[in-house]
């Protein structure tokens, strides 16, 4: 049994998994236990014996994967306890129900970053500061070429190009959970009074959202056989998967974009095949990862999710943080 | 035109992909701008300002040192971006501190005729003071093509064929004007602009342009349903395409890429000064070896045509020959629409006129170009695969019939290059590409065995799809075996079929064999690696041509 714990925490064949709770956080196996930080589904695995989240990450996942797994929750802040060692969730600002998750084991504590952001969005709660000794970070965005604008001046962007293509659907991609939402949400505020649609896979997160309390403006269910001129001047929101093959043949004169992070590189914006890219996310940019590491106050930082060497190099040279690596 | 004017449309053409959407965009705004605005406008596009005033690296290294960021971190970013002018844009956001918008509307005209120019007058403390400063007073959104304008690099999104699709649209002139009017040299002026759009096609002013060159396609086998009558047979060289051209006693060289290149080459312009007559020419320029009556290889033009003013000694090292295979002109008549086996005749009667009245002062320097003469189509083949015997690519086929037009145009030049040699080597190295191709695995290295060693041999870049880039870029991830900067080495384990022009002795690599053009042409799945070939297979093929 381990007491003093370098390594309390640790990299398991992919995942987080902390051995003396006997406890994984958003495996990607089924294992006994999981702990799901938010809901999206690169970080869910069917088949655990039990998972254990926030109430809002339980209801959108029962919404996706239907009732039929065993769900234990708790609120922010609530702290709970799995073998001696106290648990508490934090929003981490990702998407509605993201969290954060603070260990505290022999009076050291350690905090999962999970995914998120700093940036404003009003479909969820902000990202809160939580002080603690060890950080695993996730570093989707680690490097200083990634600098997120102003949320609201990516949606007057998206406006002005919906806006100045009046003859032109206007096809948006984004992922249907929290990106959809949070879009929505901004776009509602700008000078785009247009008639918005989406997909089913979004529409259905819409309700979701709207049942948990978040306001979201109204969209229209797309259907296939919507008449050309009918969808003239209108927005679409559409997932990413439907961007190749022969969905958009269901449209005439169209424009496509992509919200995301990654449309900040001209080259993976002219690759994706996109007309445009608003670049827009909800993880953290450069400048964003660099405050939570500092605001932490961590000793000693992990990260994962992302290309860690250069934002470990410069922690280290820089701001002489001490930066761990898993052992694979 | 401002440079914020300029950024706006370079945004607005950057955010479209299909090509009829942008000869559109293009369209409406020389429609609702002014001439000088769209003089400026197709300056920049197509290339024609293409001057760099510091390179990339200078500029990662200036910003490295104004904003005390560590180089490894630039160079890192630079991985993923791929181009130095955008990774700076991308740095220098939220950078812009002081407020001081003096700039916010500068105009193209000063930022490339006085305030790029002038940083060349300036120390180097000076120059990074003022780069800053311009920085810090541009508006974000124009950070971009300040820097592409400041490294040259403006060749993003835009071709010339789309401006010339779009002017061509704009006044209803057939694009082959418009693309002879873009020749040349193009200053951004209303004067310039207005000749571009000018209804009245029987300009005096394109007199002093080069033509459009003709391209020749890629050999079809619809033609073998053809008389072999019906067609001009050429060796195909591999020097640098030009016209010459002598119009009022005045003699030019200009390369395809619309570079007037006089002064690399004084000799030939020298020679060609005493003919008589006015003409222009399509032709090759070589590099000659006397001895054997051959070109040299390529790599002897290089050593010229980057070299002005070159002296007596390096012309006699590396003797230039024009040879001539085409008639355009002669003493101001266009001769382009008549048919080539026509243009032919005239051409050998001039050759042959030149030669008596310089009194072959001018035959070691310019000749016309041979003929092949095939007897079938059989017979074709055969001179094909004699072709690197005499240096050349392979074979030109012109069908005797066609006028001389511009661009790629079908069924009247045909390309039929000799077989590539192949190897089957082995990836082992792998770096991340630029440009498009930023942030993925695509620059690769090749090795051959030498008994049980795997020498490197080749590096390619060309020749996968995209797909197969996107499945080899994940598997290079997961085979690394050491980094090395941008460099990985790899687990030896992937085969595949590399096709090259070319093969020579070269001392400067451990493999001791140097290979033009090496492309990939085929990932061999199939092929284990002890099933590669070996350096002596490649010494073979060497032998089998020599």
């Amino acid at each position: 049994m381990r007491t003093k714990q370098e390594d309390l925490i640790r990299y398991n064949d992919g995942s987080l998994y902390c051995e003396l709770a006997d406890i994984w956080i958003d495996p990607n196996k089924p294992v006994k236990r999981a702990l799901i930080t938010h809901a999206h589904f690169d970080h869910f695995t069917f088949g655990c014996e039990e998972y254990i989240s926030t109430n809002e990450t339980a209801i959108i996942l029962k919404e996706r994967v239907g009732d039929n797994i065993k769900i234990k929750t708790f609120d922010y802040g609530e702290e709970f306890k799995i073998n001696g060692i106290n648990m508490s969730f934090h929003p981490s600002g990702h998407i509605l129900g993201s969290s954060q998750i603070r260990f505290i084991f022999a009076e050291e504590k350690w905090l999962i970053s999970g995914d998120f952001k700093l940036q404003k969005d009003e479909t969820c709660k902000q990202y809160e500061i939580v002080k603690t000794d060890y950080l695993i970070s996730e570093c989707t965005f680690g490097l200083p070429i990634f600098k997120w604008d102003e949320t609201n001046k990516i949606a007057n962007d998206i406006s002005k190009w919906i806006t100045n293509s009046p003859e032109k659907t206007s096809l948006l991609f984004c992922y249907s959970l929290g990106k959809a939402q949070r879009l929505l949400n901004e776009i509602s505020q700008t000078n785009f009074k247009g008639n918005i649609y989406s997909h089913g896979s979004i529409y259905k997160m819409n309700n979701c959202y709207k049942e948990l309390g978040i306001d979201i403006k109204d969209t229209i269910k797309i259907e296939n056989k919507k008449k050309i001129d009918e969808l003239k001047g209108s927005l679409i929101l559409l997932p990413p998967s439907l961007s190749k093959g022969s969905y958009l043949k269901n449209f005439n004169s169209i424009q496509t974009a992509f919200a995301s992070g990654w449309m900040s590189i001209r080259a993976l914006r002219k690759r994706s095949g996109y007309d445009k890219g608003f670049v827009i996310s909800d993880h953290a940019d450069w400048d964003g990862i660099l405050e939570v590491v500092k605001k932490s106050e961590a000793k000693n930082v992990f990260f994962h999710h992302g290309d860690s060497e250069a934002l470990s190099k410069y922690l280290v040279e820089k701001e002489s943080i001490n930066v761990l690596f898993f052992g694979k | 035109m401002s440079l914020k004017k300029f950024s706006e449309l370079f945004g607005d053409l950057d955010s479209i992909n299909s090509t009829n959407n942008k000869i559109e965009v293009l369209k409406n705004f020389f429609l609702s701008n002014e001439p000088t605005d769209n003089s400026w406008a197709i300056y920049l596009l197509t290339g024609k300002s293409n001057k760099r005033f510091i390179s990339g690296r200078y500029l990662k290294n200036l910003f490295s040192q104004i904003y005390e960021y560590p180089q490894w971190l630039i160079d890192t970013c630079y991985l993923k971006v791929g181009d130095s002018a955008e990774l700076i844009t991308l740095l220098l956001k939220n950078k812009t501190t002081s407020r001081n918008k003096k700039l916010s509307n500068i105009s193209l005209n000063e930022l490339l005729s006085k305030t790029i120019p002038d940083l060349s007058k300036l120390n180097e403390e000076e120059k990074s003071l003022q780069i800053k400063n311009i920085w810090e007073t541009l508006p974000e959104d124009n950070h971009l093509i300040f820097n592409k304008i400041l490294t040259g690099t403006f060749r993003v999104g835009v071709s010339m064929g789309l401006i010339t699709k779009s002017i061509s649209k704009l006044i209803n002139i057939d694009e082959e004007i418009i693309s002879h009017r873009l020749m040349g040299n193009f200053k951004p002026s209303i004067e310039s602009y207005e000749f571009l759009i000018n209804k009245n096609i029987n300009l005096e002013e394109l007199k002093s342009k080069p033509f459009p060159f003709l391209l020749a396609n890629n050999f079809e086998d619809k033609i073998l349903n053809y008389s072999i009558n019906d067609f001009q047979f050429e060796w195909k060289y591999d020097g640098i395409r030009m016209q010459l051209i002598k119009r009022s006693g005045n003699v030019s060289l200009w390369t395809r890429g619309q570079e007037l290149v006089n002064e690399s080459f004084p000799e030939l312009v020298e020679k060609m000064s005493y003919v008589k007559d006015n003409f222009v020419l399509d032709g090759e320029l070589l590099v000659w070896n006397f001895k054997e009556q051959i070109p040299f290889d390529f790599s002897f033009i290089q050593k010229r045509i980057n070299r002005k003013s070159p002296t007596r000694s390096i012309q006699i090292k590396y003797p230039i020959i024009f040879i001539a295979y085409d008639l355009l002109e002669i003493n101001g008549r266009d001769i382009r629409e008549i048919k080539l086996e026509n243009r032919r005749i005239e051409l050998e009667k001039y050759f042959s006129k030149w030669q008596n009245e310089t009194m072959n002062n001018i035959t070691d320097i310019f000749r016309i170009c041979d003929l092949i003469y095939p007897k079938d189509w059989s017979d074709v083949l055969t001179f094909k695969e004699k072709s690197r015997e005499n240096n050349t690519e392979g074979l030109i086929i012109k069908n005797k019939r066609s006028p001389y037009t511009s661009g790629r145009k079908k069924g009247i030049w045909w390309k039929y290059k000799v077989d590539p040699m192949q190897l089957d080597a082995v990836l082992i190295y792998a770096k991340a590409g630029s440009g498009r191709r930023a942030g993925l695995y695509t620059d690769y290295s090749f090795a051959l065995w030498k008994d049980q060693e795997l020498i490197k041999f080749a590096s390619a870049y060309s020749g996968l799809t995209n797909n197969e880039i996107k499945e080899l870029d994940k598997w290079i991830r997961k085979n690394t075996i050491e980094k090395f900067g941008p460099v990985r080495s790899l687990k030896p384990e992937m085969v595949f079929e590399i096709s090259f022009e070319k093969i020579q002795i070269s001392k400067r690599h451990k493999s001791g064999i140097a290979v033009r053009f090496p492309r990939i042409t085929k990932w061999r799945k199939d092929k284990k690696i002890n099933a590669a070939d070996s350096l002596e297979n490649a010494y073979k093929l060497m032998k089998k041509i020599s």
